[in-house]
């Protein structure tokens, strides 16, 4: 396809550390690309890497298919790479494509896999893939409470669940209640229901959606992500990657994009096996089959699994991402040997088989830096100004990549969007040497506000009491998986209830599909 | 040896929990740390509302109360003595402070508690940094303690000495609540998810967007020193403190008092509650069958902690009726947890020879109580203490046992898995600061 001596013209979208982290691969491709972006705030990092490039930057509506497509054809773009979910949702990619421009993303019927929680699932027990997860969906208050408390009562599944806005919301709205004291019911009952209303009036800002919200059961076990190249015919697994949701330490505090991550060396967690990762990567697949038989198109990018392992299930999809992650991407970004341009050209030409990718033998760990009131009190983390001192990031082993932060082009000064205004990543031999880098880093006083309004970050990410600690919780949901397994009762779950007797819930749920679906 | 809690919600619809009854739980979980004061003190936007009551939490508190009590921030206690109470300062900033242990400020608990709740209060509203404060006082103020404390701006602030003398843990419920308590078994009590401990001279900050960490760093390195008397005595065999499971290090206590000390007997009883677990490993390790030997009657009562010698021996007869068939005619190994004045011990080996039990030999899971608790437990005067007057066989005679002893101060640490220098053992008489 494009030789070296050709000149490639890249078109990135989205402005965070991921797309930061993409446009930096980009950046070190041998193919010389000129790089070309567009997101909604000026991200100092690549504006940084575009005008080194020659390439030009423009501020404009990511979810606006025709600016896009019109920004790309006006500058004679090659490829146009998405960064986040929302251009995909919007057809962003059908419109660059049915202009006759490549793109690396997720058509808009291809991207429900992310878009609509619900939707994913179904597809999931459509096609029967292994690592569900029992769920309902709800279009209102009354209709979610209502059955909620009916169930409440008979002690089934639905007492202890994760409350989600049916569609994807940018990470927010996620509550997951355990509901196991008969004592505290009325509290946790209140706090649902108060909840539940919350996500109900939130959802009414989506009509892209029918169902509203989301109730899946409530499962607990390590998490990862694990992260692919997608041509339409081979999905291509990266290194897996640990992601902290929790805001604060001890894994305490809201659902949040992503407080930081971390990886081994090489492909696995230090907490799980090869034969999870290959069965993590099969569901992936299945997925991406699915979702390409039933819509007939063909998925050209990056996707995910957020997964976690579980009892019920083992490996087991608790989200998907039709991107890279966010703070994850930036991780095997940083890994990644294989020139990504080539990448690029092998998931448009669909010969991904035919190429080799290849990832740095080495643990990662990246962190987020977000102002005091992200994520749930976004108003309070907005516009601060900030100096960051990127010479003692990079004397201290370490590497910057800008989030949400805004560069005024005159006066040169940044200030904060609201959510994770940057992310700090370093390499070690193990995670735990990459996070004491980057603490020492962060401890230098690199990142501050220049107003004293307050940051934070996690420190324990990638520590050795984290690792200790998951590799535990892992161990002991490996010990039950596999008693279920060898038993053949892997993804079964049997209720007996007083006076009704014995109930399936995932036959009742498969009736109810059935039901609704026709 | 007080029961703290302290739960706080972060996030969207943080102001909708209402965690009166959440507190509540908590301290029925730590009700043995302390049965003479309970209090509920929860924080909304009206301010503090606090409650301060005599006797048990579930007498102290109705189901009427807690519907009437708001708030989504909960702190809550358990005192040993209705002397110590929470600490309220109006003045210059609002904060409320619960602690366990004593910091070096006043001779008596309660005056050097309030001292240090006024000075906390003073710097906080001096530099406007409640994290900073509370890492300063720390340093500076010797003793062993931990503390949680609530500020009127949402300032939640938990810390340690730098010895780590007394406990504190660190726990979580979803994506919503954050909670500190003395012990671990509170949060399995609530639901919630234990995370770790806070480390010695570590103070912890919540605030409504953010979780803060700082550690205290005296000049000289300070050591360990956990307060042994938690795992023999003070702790829930279910809780797991300093990452140390409670029940473990009893189990061992009883397989090394075995080791230590055998003897030839039919059957090994502990006496309820806190000493069947050491029992339980005496059995293991001597091959001599554990049974139960008593049966109680009311409610449960840590009789050792009672005020009066009436009150104490009153709770001991009614907490141990010997079952007569179990002992009848046989040579019994009798374990307690510790000894300090032997007068309810006496009464009950009394009892159960009366009841047929041939010989008793009396095996005490901790060693000799021969001095004051420079931390605050309330220890009684040294001329009280039967073990400084008495030696082991005297002591048997004057209990009326066939043989007494008690565990070694080695034995004790090597249950506990740490060093002597790890560990404050000052109650058995081993002197250090």
């Amino acid at each position: 396809m494009l030789g070296v001596w050709e000149e490639v013209k890249i078109l990135g979208v989205g402005g965070g550390s991921r797309e930061h982290a993409l446009a930096e691969a980009i950046a070190r491709s041998s193919h010389q690309p000129k790089i070309y972006w567009v997101s909604e705030h000026r991200n100092p990092g690549i504006y940084r890497i575009v005008k080194q490039s020659g390439g030009e930057y423009a501020l404009a509506r990511t979810t606006d298919p025709q600016k896009v497509a019109s920004l790309a054809e006006e500058w004679s773009i090659d490829i146009v790479v998405i960064g986040p979910e929302e251009p995909n949702f919007h057809g962003v990619v059908d419109e660059v494509e049915r202009r006759g421009i490549p793109c690396i993303g997720a058509r808009r019927r291809l991207s429900i896999l992310e878009m609509s929680k619900a939707e994913m699932r179904r597809l999931q027990w459509k096609y029967n893939i292994s690592g569900k997860l029992l769920f309902k969906t709800y279009r209102s208050y009354e209709e979610a409470v209502k059955d909620l408390e009916k169930h409440s009562e008979l002690l089934s599944w639905l007492q202890n669940v994760a409350l989600k806005p049916a569609r994807q919301a940018g990470g927010k709205g996620v509550k997951v209640v355990e509901d196991a004291q008969i004592y505290l019911h009325n509290e946790k009952s209140q706090f649902k229901q108060r909840h539940i209303r919350w996500l109900e009036d939130y959802m009414s800002g989506y009509t892209d959606i029918e169902d509203k919200i989301l109730v899946e059961e409530k499962v607990w076990g390590p998490e990862y992500t694990l992260q692919c190249f997608v041509d339409g015919r081979t999905v291509v697994g990266m290194p897996l990657v640990q992601d902290n949701k929790h805001a604060h330490e001890y894994d305490i505090g809201p659902e949040t994009g992503g407080m930081g991550s971390y990886t081994g060396r090489g492909f696995l967690l230090p907490f799980m096996t090869r034969e999870e990762y290959d069965r993590s990567l099969k569901i992936v697949k299945s997925m991406v089959e699915a979702i390409q038989k039933e819509t007939g198109e063909r998925y050209h990018g990056f996707i995910a699994g957020q997964m976690m392992l579980t009892e019920i299930e083992g490996p087991t999809l608790i989200e998907m991402y039709s991107r890279l992650g966010d703070p994850e991407g930036v991780n095997v970004l940083a890994m990644l040997e294989t020139d990504i341009v080539d990448i690029f050209e092998a998931i448009i030409g669909e010969r991904l088989s035919k190429i080799k990718i290849r990832f740095r033998e080495v643990a990662t760990v990246v962190k987020a830096v977000a102002p005091e009131g992200y994520p749930d009190f976004r108003e309070l983390a907005k516009n601060h100004p900030i100096a960051v001192d990127e010479g003692l990031i990079g004397e201290s082993g370490c590497k910057l990549y800008w989030g949400s932060a805004h560069l005024d082009e005159s006066s040169g000064k940044i200030t904060t969007g609201g959510s994770r205004l940057l992310e700090i990543l370093a390499f070690g031999e193990t995670p735990q040497e990459a996070s004491q880098k980057i603490e020492e880093c962060l401890a230098k006083g690199v990142v501050k506000l220049l107003d004293g309004w307050r940051i934070f970050h996690r420190s324990d990410i990638g520590s050795e009491e984290m690792i200790r600690k998951r590799t535990e919780i892992a161990e002991r949901v490996r010990r039950l998986y596999k008693y279920r397994e060898q038993r053949r009762i892997l993804g079964k779950r049997i209720d007996w209830i007083p006076k009704l007797g014995k109930l399936d819930p995932v036959k009742e749920l498969l009736n109810e599909l059935s039901y609704g679906g026709s | 040896m007080p029961g703290l809690i302290g739960i706080y919600p972060f996030g969207l619809g943080r102001e909708n929990w209402r965690l009166a009854r959440f507190v509540y739980y908590g301290l029925l979980a730590l009700q043995h740390r302390g049965q003479e004061l309970a209090s509920i003190i929860t924080y909304d936007s009206g301010g503090f509302h606090e409650s301060i009551e005599k006797g048990f939490v579930d007498e102290a508190y109705t189901e009427e109360k807690l519907n009437n009590l708001p708030g989504f921030i909960g702190l809550g206690y358990v005192a040993p003595s209705i002397d110590q109470k929470p600490i309220i300062i109006d003045h210059p900033i609002g904060l409320i402070l619960v602690g366990d242990g004593k910091p070096n400020l006043e001779s008596r608990v309660q005056p050097s508690w309030k001292a240090f709740a006024e000075m906390l209060a003073d710097e906080i509203h001096r530099t406007g940094d409640a994290l900073e404060s509370a890492r300063k006082l720390i340093e500076e103020v010797g003793g062993g303690f931990s503390f949680i404390a609530l500020t009127e701006n949402q300032e939640l602030i938990a810390g340690r000495d730098v010895h780590g003398v007394k406990p504190l843990e660190v726990g979580s419920l979803g994506f919503d609540l954050g909670a500190i308590v003395s012990e671990s078994s509170a949060l399995d009590v609530l639901g919630m998810e234990h995370i770790t401990h806070v480390n010695p001279g570590e103070i912890v900050r919540f605030n409504p967007y953010s979780i803060e960490k700082a550690r205290a760093k005296p000049k000289d390195k300070p050591n360990l020193s956990y307060c042994s008397f938690e795992y023999v005595y003070l702790a829930r065999p279910d809780s797991t403190i300093n990452g140390i499971g409670v029940y473990e290090v009893r189990e061992r206590i009883g397989m090394l008092l075995a080791k230590e000390r055998p003897v030839k007997a039919d059957i090994v009883i502990g006496i309820p509650e806190t000493a069947i677990p050491f029992a339980l490993g005496y059995s293991k390790a001597s091959k001599i069958p554990a049974s139960l030997g008593f049966i109680t009657t009311g409610r449960k009562v840590r009789t050792a902690i009672k005020p009066s010698l009436f009150e104490r021996l009153m709770g001991v007869q009614l907490k141990l009726n010997p079952i007569k068939c179990v002992i009848d005619g046989r040579d019994v190994v009798l374990i307690d947890d510790s000894v300090v004045r032997g007068t309810t011990l006496r009464n009950t080996v009394w009892n159960m020879k009366r009841r047929g039990a041939r010989r008793i030999h009396v095996r005490i899971g901790s060693p000799a109580i021969t001095a004051p608790c420079p931390h605050g437990i309330e220890i009684p005067p040294p001329d009280e203490l039967i073990a400084r007057a008495l030696d082991e066989k005297e002591i048997a005679e004057v209990v009326g046992a066939d043989s007494f002893s008690f565990l070694s101060i080695k034995g004790l640490c090597k249950a506990i898995g740490l060093k002597e220098n790890q560990l404050c053992l000052a109650c058995w008489g081993c002197g250090k600061k």
